[in-house]
């Protein structure tokens, strides 16, 4: 195997690495996955229990830093073979064609190098691929070409409450596009997926494969194509040859040092590790833009508790929507937010609750008992690049002697805007579902950016197809090389992206 | 108004539950006692008495050990995949702050911390929760920042408790049969309904 060169390594099997890795596998190539994390079980390895769950989280440390320190780990970060997806609560709403567009419409921000028509096709790939539910017609966005590939999930506790308030005020709701089953799935190639059990543990594990994570989806297509999955394999170097190509990937497996020949790399490793990557080696950053326009949605939460029984630990967690604020009138920021009801599981609601609201002692048991009666609205909004947000590498090591990464960031005016528009908006839903002990965690979830894709190799590090200016046979495919931050949850976009890269690379070089 | 004790206790014996949640939870239910690993005897005990004011227990012959959880993380030098770039490493920081917790006590109420009445206890932890706490240690590290992230490890541990979550009500580990009445309102019989009293 140390001598072999394979056409193609992909470095993470996330929402970046897992469609690409499988196209390119059906495609004949000779691939080769490398994944931190280990290759789990759902059945036997998933409890439904959010402490032994922690193990999906990238846990290894990162240093937060500038004045709205991001939180990792559980918020936004995953490990083992799926990536981010093992807990990611699969929400997948289309990123709107304005939303590529920022610069053009707003004149702040950055548009992406392509346009809308270039993803509309997989994105109806990937919704149909993944057995995605949600209602048909959807109603905002252009018109869908097809429906989804199934209908909605049922709306919870938490998602009648936010249709109930947002009824009052006018304001247009719809059952969520959800990446888990309403009914029983088949897939050649993956095989039969069981519907949603309605066990509402999304952003952690899901036990029987009804949520489309990578590990039951994109990642056993690839493996029946003939694609290698070398899990718990870290990756530490890039290695060039003469002519400035990737010729040879290290890695680390079971404390050994590993190395594999290939003639392309695919970097799907995330925003973070991504770019920690190619700084620790120094690659691909003729431009300096390798940590650069990092961004994170804004995603305020507003919680408030109800007589009515909520048990929020029931049905998907993000059942219902509203893209009425994509862009609201009279805005005074540019882009816009999605609304969603979320539900929630005890103890990242009531940790989340003492770290936001300083409670403790008796007020906080108090506040605990309530749990089985509170629901929340959450938003996701755009967030522009700002210098002052990027990741750097800092001095301080990591357990394999790695240099953990510190990351700046600080919400701008314009998130600042955004944020205070969506806070009265939810608190006004709230109040008119008949809230009590109203509350606001404001938060940013999902990092974005720090490997931007562009046409101009001064200000990007990637082109239009996630090629590399500077090293033409490393590509990068996951959240790294947005050029905005969309209004939307990403995954939808990655995989769509991912696709696209790959059959971009597969035109050219196969 | 509370919840009926022994739910989660019940379920867990059952089929409603699968083998690694049943282990997970049982696993917690039945450890046994900790013995402080990372922490010095002194240290552990004022952790202990400060998590008793943060989330206090009913006098109970087997408490839900909080200072256990944050000891034995810290031992396993365990991350959750973050931290505050102003704070010094975790370990160093918990170290640093019970120190804090103790200057301050002393500042105020020229008393070790555990010697003092609630009220004062409370006045103390009050005063570096808000950053405002007097003490040389708070000028090397953030009290505040100190405060939130033990305020929310101690959290996060005790309510990962099967105990814990008996009290609120919550049956989620129970999901084998799945769960069909999600409605407002709508429980399946093995959800608790609160009781007066």
């Amino acid at each position: 195997m140390l001598t072999e060169t394979v056409d193609a390594v992909v470095i993470g099997t996330g929402a970046g690495g897992a469609p690409l890795l499988a196209r390119l596998a059906a495609a004949g190539l000779k691939v080769v996955a490398l994944e931190a994390g280990k290759h789990w079980n759902p059945a036997t390895d998933f409890a439904t229990d959010e402490k032994s769950q922690e193990k999906l989280f990238w846990n290894d440390e990162r240093l937060s830093a500038g004045n709205d320190p991001l939180p990792f780990g559980s918020n936004n970060s995953g490990t083992g073979v799926g990536g981010s997806t093992l807990h990611y609560t699969a929400y997948t709403p289309r990123a709107q064609p304005d939303d590529l567009q920022l610069r053009t419409d707003f004149g702040v921000g950055e548009d992406w190098p392509l346009g809308f028509d270039q993803l509309e096709p997989y994105y109806d790939e990937v919704e149909q691929f993944l057995g995605v539910s949600g209602p048909s017609p959807y109603p905002w966005g252009p018109t869908r070409k097809r429906a989804y590939a199934l209908g909605p999930l049922p709306i919870n506790g938490a998602g009648q409450l936010m249709e109930r308030g947002c009824k009052t005020l006018g304001i247009k709701t719809s059952p969520a596009a959800n990446a888990a089953l309403s009914a029983g799935y088949y897939q050649e190639g993956v095989g039969h997926r069981p519907a949603c059990a309605n066990r509402g543990f999304c952003q952690a594990g899901c036990t029987i494969g009804a949520k489309a994570s990578m590990d039951v989806t994109y990642i056993p297509l690839a493996i029946h194509h003939g694609a290698e999955i070398r899990p718990e394999s870290f990756v530490t170097q890039l290695v060039q040859d003469a002519s400035g190509r990737i010729s040879e990937v290290i890695y680390i497996r079971n404390g050994q040092e590993e190395r594999q020949r290939c003639r392309f790399v695919f970097l799907c490793a995330g925003t973070v590790e991504t770019a920690r990557l190619l700084l620790m080696n120094n690659l691909a950053n003729s431009s300096g833009q390798v940590g650069r326009n990092l961004m994170a949605h804004t995603g305020l939460q507003i919680w408030g508790e109800f007589e009515e029984d909520v048990r929020p630990y029931k049905g998907i967690p993000g059942a219902l929507i509203s893209e009425d604020t994509h862009r609201p009138k009279q805005a005074d920021f540019a882009g816009g937010y999605l609304l969603q009801s979320i539900g929630v599981m005890p103890l990242t609601y009531i940790s989340q609750m003492a770290r936001a609201r300083g409670i403790w002692g008796q007020d906080l048991k108090r506040a605990a008992l309530a749990y089985n009666h509170v629901a929340g609205i959450n938003i996701l909004g755009d967030c522009l690049p700002y210098e002052q947000n990027y990741l750097e590498l800092s001095d301080e090591k990591d357990i394999r002697g790695l240099p953990k990464p510190r990351i700046y960031f600080s919400n701008g005016d314009n998130e600042k805007r955004m944020t205070a528009h969506a806070d009265k908006i939810m608190r006004d839903i709230w109040d008119a579902a008949g809230a009590k002990n109203v509350w606001a965690f404001p938060r940013n979830a999902h990092v974005i950016g720090t490997c931007r894709m562009g046409t101009d190799p001064a200000k990007a590090v990637v082109n239009p197809d996630g090629q590399s200016f500077d090293i033409p046979n490393l590509f990068i495919s996951d959240n790294s090389t947005f050029p905005s931050a969309l209004s939307v949850n990403p995954a939808l976009t990655i995989m769509a992206l991912s696709l696209r890269t790959a059959d971009r690379f597969l035109e050219k070089y196969k | 108004m509370h919840y009926p004790e022994g739910t989660v206790r019940s379920l867990l014996n059952t089929n409603q539950v699968t083998k690694a949640t049943r282990q997970a939870l049982t696993e917690r239910l039945t450890s046994p006692a900790y013995q402080p690993q990372f922490f010095s005897a002194s240290e552990f005990a004022l952790l202990q008495a400060i998590c008793d004011r943060l989330l206090p227990q009913e006098a109970d012959d087997k408490p839900i050990d909080i200072a256990g959880g944050i000891d034995k993380r810290l031992f396993q030098n365990e991350s959750d995949g973050w931290r505050y770039d102003t704070m010094p490493a975790d370990g160093d920081a918990y170290k640093l702050g019970l120190a804090g917790v103790e200057e301050t006590a002393q500042l105020f109420f020229q008393q070790a911390f555990q010697q003092l009445a609630g009220s004062q206890q409370d006045d103390v932890l009050l005063n570096i929760q808000r950053s405002v706490a007097p003490g040389k240690t708070w000028e090397h590290l953030p009290a505040g920042r100190f405060f939130e992230e033990l305020l929310t490890e101690a959290t996060h541990i005790y309510y990962s408790h099967p105990l814990a979550q008996e009290a609120i009500g919550y049956v989620g580990m129970a999901d084998v049969p799945t769960w069909q009445r999600i409605s407002l309102n709508e429980l399946e019989d093995r959800e608790p309904r609160k009781v007066n009293g």
